[in-house]
């Protein structure tokens, strides 16, 4: 008993007192008004021993009451009958209802001799009950009875809903601002996203022929990478609780996605959805691992299980982001937007499929199934949402397959290993569809070695192929020309490169040989094939492009090498412009540019008066050179000033110390270099060996 | 900007870890990893002798100012004076630690020299009068000096013998009262460990080389930063001309392309870079000024010491004013 309770028995012993002496409170069984003993406490005694100590086991089995009501269902729709075969009907319902969980408690309800045709069930874990709910909500006991199953806590939760619908508070707009300011640079200077110190600091610049003019820079600003939306209008940092997204002129934040352990991010082309990866087990069987979003609005559309490991993105998008498709064994999913539901409601059986990609420019399937017991290997083109099976290629000793399609739609390519009946890799088929030819035609282009790195020209219609194993590489040029084959432009050989990265406009490409290689670069002119340029950046990791296909960055990142870490940035015809150390530098990332608002025929027009624009162009740049030099002879003059009024203030302090100079060397002039020359009492003379040169002369004939 | 005629001398069996040249500039003194402290003749390169009695690699070494006597500290823990003309020891500083730094005085009566921090010890430097025999016999300086947490990396004499300016480990440069041996001053301009203070001609400005890869420029008196030079790799030492207002900056890269090794040479007013000349085959880890200003020495992690004149390149060269 509480100490606190005591002050109630005072007034209870007082009421007892008129009946009795000193007896406690429980009346006398026998109700006789003997003497009894006197088994009451002492008046002050405190008992503190409590419930626990004295009935600890008992107590133990006392249900609780939180756990009570959680972990109760109740079953609608039971037969109502009579006592007789009740039991039999708690074994029915019990033999169905244990499959979720242990039945602790159950209880029927009757009323006149029936039961009343619902029942409580209670489990023994709230798990449980939830999953029983899920799960038995619809199952047909006979042909007259569905039960409807709910937990008991739904009751409250409905019964709670107030009866006056308030309609919901209209959230007021938050106007982000132009989101596309960046793109109003009046020198069209392009941005791009430079993370260093190891991660610690996150900043972007603005590319400017001179060097980087830093827009913003911030601390922490991510944890992990960065991210920019595929048309440039976000830039998404990653941490530990979710994915935000940033932007407008300030990098203001636009919208926070939650989701704990966030590792992978990728977005819809249209850049209206994005997608995040979290290795993070659900709950409640909930799926938290792959959560599709609504960029603009911030909702989860739907989420996914990520049950195997795959590559991603696992979700490809296709380019008008209506759709969104994903792989599992046999299986083709197809998704549609904005609902996130299945397209038809199911996935697309296709036994064997072993990879998939959307063309980048129209709502178009290709993936390719393995040879199966009765058919050959094959590459089909699906269109969506029709399904239509728009052209079906057979291919044969096939080991793998990799597709490529090229940036505009234009081609597909698919590479094709071809093995032997023992399954060596014997050769290498590229199997080339046009796309914008009726009944796409197919081409085949073979190479017998082995192919380290193929790409597209992103724009034009040529693909480069690395073959050859390192050191002798060669890389090879094809052009594809319309209604005949594929020409081989050129081979060049012996090249010390191991990836192919061609400028966004096409044309130029830069073939590299990155890490191992050492960062060697050789920048080609693809009209002509001809090396513009050989260069060297000593162990570069990665190569970008800007947008526009002017420059180029190579890099030497933190995060594979820990030393000399910096970008250096090029022109597209391989002239070093700046070389940026920046301490444990990381990541460069260009901000993409969504695209152009000409159409063809204005693109025309512009090219053809390039001469007037020209020449306004040179005049620019003249003026900021010029103006750039006439800043740091500035400069330099204000430097110059300054420190020479140090150097006057200094040399007034050094003649005012000479004579301390003299007493510490013992007065001995020291103060100029020849100063005590002339006390040089003897000049010695110092002959050096240098060498010794032997001439034979012929001996002289005497007469 | 290349120079004439590299002299290289060879005699160094392990990397070079300081060299220097006497005040009239015809000596030039070298230390090493290999226990050998040597001296040569600077006009042709020609080896006069070396100070044998170290025991471990010699870290430091420096020469009095009428080039009577020679001081070196090594690993071995002691500091040894040496007259130069014989090669004869004169005295032996026993310590707990190796010696790290170490210089004469203006004046030359006066030595100082620091010792590693060890176990239990703080690193300390000690001052000790070369004329004064017992002092040099009892291993008894007048004073010592307790540094900070950070170790000394790197200290000279200044003001005429009035303060001591040392760098450290974690990039401090401390300026110290002799007379009282308390510290004035403690600037943090640097980020990393500071590997050489050289002073300029007249002793009033002072270069630092940092692990930060840059060196600055500070008043000798204030300790006040005037100027900033940058580079890409971390500095090991750095020296200001006597003639001109350059300054020579001796770069490490961790290339392993042959030559890549460089010393490059900044305009100490306007901070920029405008020549450098390569060489070594390895990192540069001393380079010194000839004290005509004509020439300069670098000595490298591959153990040669290479002398360089300048070419005329070099003497026309100024930037557009």
């Amino acid at each position: 008993m509480a100490e606190g309770e005591w002050e109630q028995a005072p007034v209870r012993k007082k009421h007892l007192d008129r009946n009795s002496e000193g007896t406690d409170d429980r009346p006398l069984e026998n109700g006789m008004d003997e003497e009894e003993p006197n088994f009451s406490d002492a008046e002050d005694f405190i008992d503190d021993v409590t419930d626990d100590e004295l009935l600890g086991d008992l107590l133990k089995q006392k249900p609780s009451e939180a756990v009570g009501i959680d972990s109760v269902v109740v079953v609608d729709n039971i037969p109502q009958v009579g006592q007789e075969r009740v039991s039999k009907l708690k074994n029915v319902i019990r033999k169905i209802f244990s499959k979720y969980g242990e039945i602790i408690t159950e209880f029927y309800p009757e009323e006149n001799g029936k039961t009343k045709g619902f029942i409580f069930l209670e489990y023994d874990t709230i798990e449980n009950a939830f999953k029983a709910a899920k799960n038995m909500t619809g199952y047909k006991l006979d042909k007259s009875h569905t039960f409807a199953v709910n937990v008991f806590s739904d009751f409250e939760n409905y019964g709670d809903i107030p009866d006056d619908w308030q309609p919901p508070e209209k959230q007021s707009f938050v106007d982000h601002g132009n989101l596309k300011t960046w793109l109003m640079d009046p020198d069209c200077h392009d941005q791009y996203s430079v993370i260093y110190d190891g991660g610690e600091t996150t900043a972007i610049f603005k590319n400017t022929p001179s060097e980087g003019v830093l827009v913003e820079a911030r601390k922490r600003w991510t944890e992990t990478f960065v991210r920019w939306s595929p048309l440039g209008s976000f830039l998404a940092t990653m941490h530990q609780k979710g994915i935000a997204l940033w932007g407008g002129e300030k990098f203001v934040q636009i919208k926070r996605f939650a989701h704990p352990g966030v590792q992978l991010i990728d977005f819809s082309p249209c850049e209206r959805y994005m997608v995040s990866f979290s290795p993070v087990l659900g709950v409640n069987e909930e799926p938290l691992a792959i959560i599709v979003w609504d960029t603009r609005t911030g909702y989860k559309k739907r989420a996914f299980h990520c049950e195997t490991a795959c590559q991603w993105p696992i979700f490809k998008w296709s380019p008008d982001g209506k759709f969104f498709a994903r792989l599992s064994s046999d299986l083709l999913s197809i998704y549609e937007t904005p609902s996130c539901g299945l397209l038809e409601k199911k996935s697309l059986k296709i036994p064997g499929i072993k990879d998939f990609g959307w063309s980048p420019s129209e709502n178009i399937l290709a993936y390719w199934t393995p040879e199966a017991k009765d058919s050959p290997a094959r590459v089909t083109l699906l269109e969506i949402p029709s399904r239509k099976e728009l052209r079906v290629k057979n291919l044969f000793n096939v080991g793998d397959c990799k597709m490529h399609w090229q940036t505009q739609g234009d081609y597909l390519c698919v590479k094709v290993d071809r093995v032997t009946k023992s399954k060596k890799v014997q050769s290498c088929n590229f199997e080339i569809f046009r796309i914008r030819e009726k009944l796409f035609p197919v081409d085949s282009v073979e190479l017998k070695e082995g192919i380290i790195a193929f790409a597209w020209e992103p724009v034009g219609s040529k693909f480069c192929v690395l073959h050859g194993e390192p050191p002798r590489v060669s890389a090879s040029f094809y052009n594809i020309k319309t209604k005949a084959n594929i020409e081989l432009l050129k081979t060049m050989e012996k090249k010390q490169a191991n990836s192919v990265f061609w400028s966004p406009t096409g044309q130029f490409v830069i073939l590299a040989g990155l890490r191992n290689m050492n960062g060697y670069f050789e920048f080609i002119d693809t009209n002509d094939m001809t090396v513009m340029n050989s260069r060297e950046h000593f162990m570069a990791t990665d190569v970008e492009w800007d947008p526009s296909g002017r420059y180029v960055v190579t890099g030497v990142s933190w995060w594979s090498h820990k030393v000399d870490n910096a970008f250096w940035v090029w022109n597209f015809q391989g002239k070093l412009l700046q070389k940026c150390a920046r301490e444990k530098f990381c990541q460069l990332l260009w901000r993409p540019r969504p695209k152009s608002l000409l159409d063809k025929e204005q693109v025309k027009e512009i090219k053809k008066n390039m001469k007037v624009y020209t020449k306004q162009f040179e005049l620019k740049d003249r003026q900021n050179l010029t103006k750039a030099s006439k800043e740091q002879i500035e400069k330099r003059q204000k430097m110059l000033t300054d420190f020479q009024s140090l150097q006057e203030y200094l040399e007034e302090t050094y003649k005012g110390l000479k004579e301390e100079r003299l007493h510490l060397r013992g007065g001995v002039d020291t103060d100029r270099f020849d100063s005590n020359f002339e006390e040089l009492e003897d000049e010695e003379e110092v002959e050096f060996f240098l060498g010794e040169e032997i001439t034979e002369i012929d001996e002289f004939e005497y007469e | 900007m290349s120079c004439m005629k590299p002299i290289s001398l060879l005699g160094h069996e392990r990397s070079i870890t300081q060299i220097k040249y006497n005040r009239e500039g015809d000596l030039l003194f070298s230390s090493a990893k290999d226990t050998s402290p040597t001296v040569w003749y600077s006009i042709n390169g020609e080896r006069l002798g070396t100070f044998d009695g170290h025991g471990g690699a010699v870290w430091c070494i420096d020469v009095n100012w009428d080039s009577t006597k020679v001081l070196t500290g090594a690993a071995d823990s002691l500091c040894k004076l040496w007259d130069t003309q014989t090669g004869k020891e004169l005295a032996n500083f026993e310590n707990g630690s190796a010696v790290r730094t170490c210089g004469f005085s203006f004046s030359g009566h006066d030595v100082m020299y620091s010792t590693d921090k060890t176990m239990g010890r703080s690193c300390e430097v000690l001052f000790f009068d070369t004329r004064d025999q017992s002092q040099l016999e009892n291993n008894s300086p007048y004073m010592k000096i307790t540094a900070p947490d950070s170790k000394v990396t790197s200290a000279t004499w200044s003001n005429l013998d009035k303060e001591l300016i040392s760098g450290h480990d974690n990039g401090a440069l401390c300026l110290w009262d002799l007379k009282t041996g308390s510290m004035v001053e403690e600037i943090m301009e640097h980020t990393k460990g500071v590997n050489d203070i050289q002073l300029n001609k007249t002793g009033q400005l002072f270069v630092t080389a940092c692990k930060d890869s840059t060196s600055k420029l500070f008043n000798a008196t204030t300790l006040e930063h005037l100027k900033t030079y940058k580079t890409d790799r971390p500095v090991n030492s750095a020296a200001i001309s006597p003639l001109y207002d350059h300054e020579a900056m001796d770069v490490t890269t961790t290339s392993s392309r042959i030559g890549k090794f460089e010393t490059k040479f900044f305009h100490m007013i306007f901070e920029e870079e405008f020549a450098r000349f390569k060489g070594h085959f390895g990192p540069i880890n001393s380079v010194a000024f000839h004290p005509d200003g004509k020439s300069c020495s670098t000595g490298g992690e591959d153990g040669f010491v290479k002398i360089n004149y300048f070419d005329s390149q070099y003497f026309e060269f100024d930037f557009e004013v």
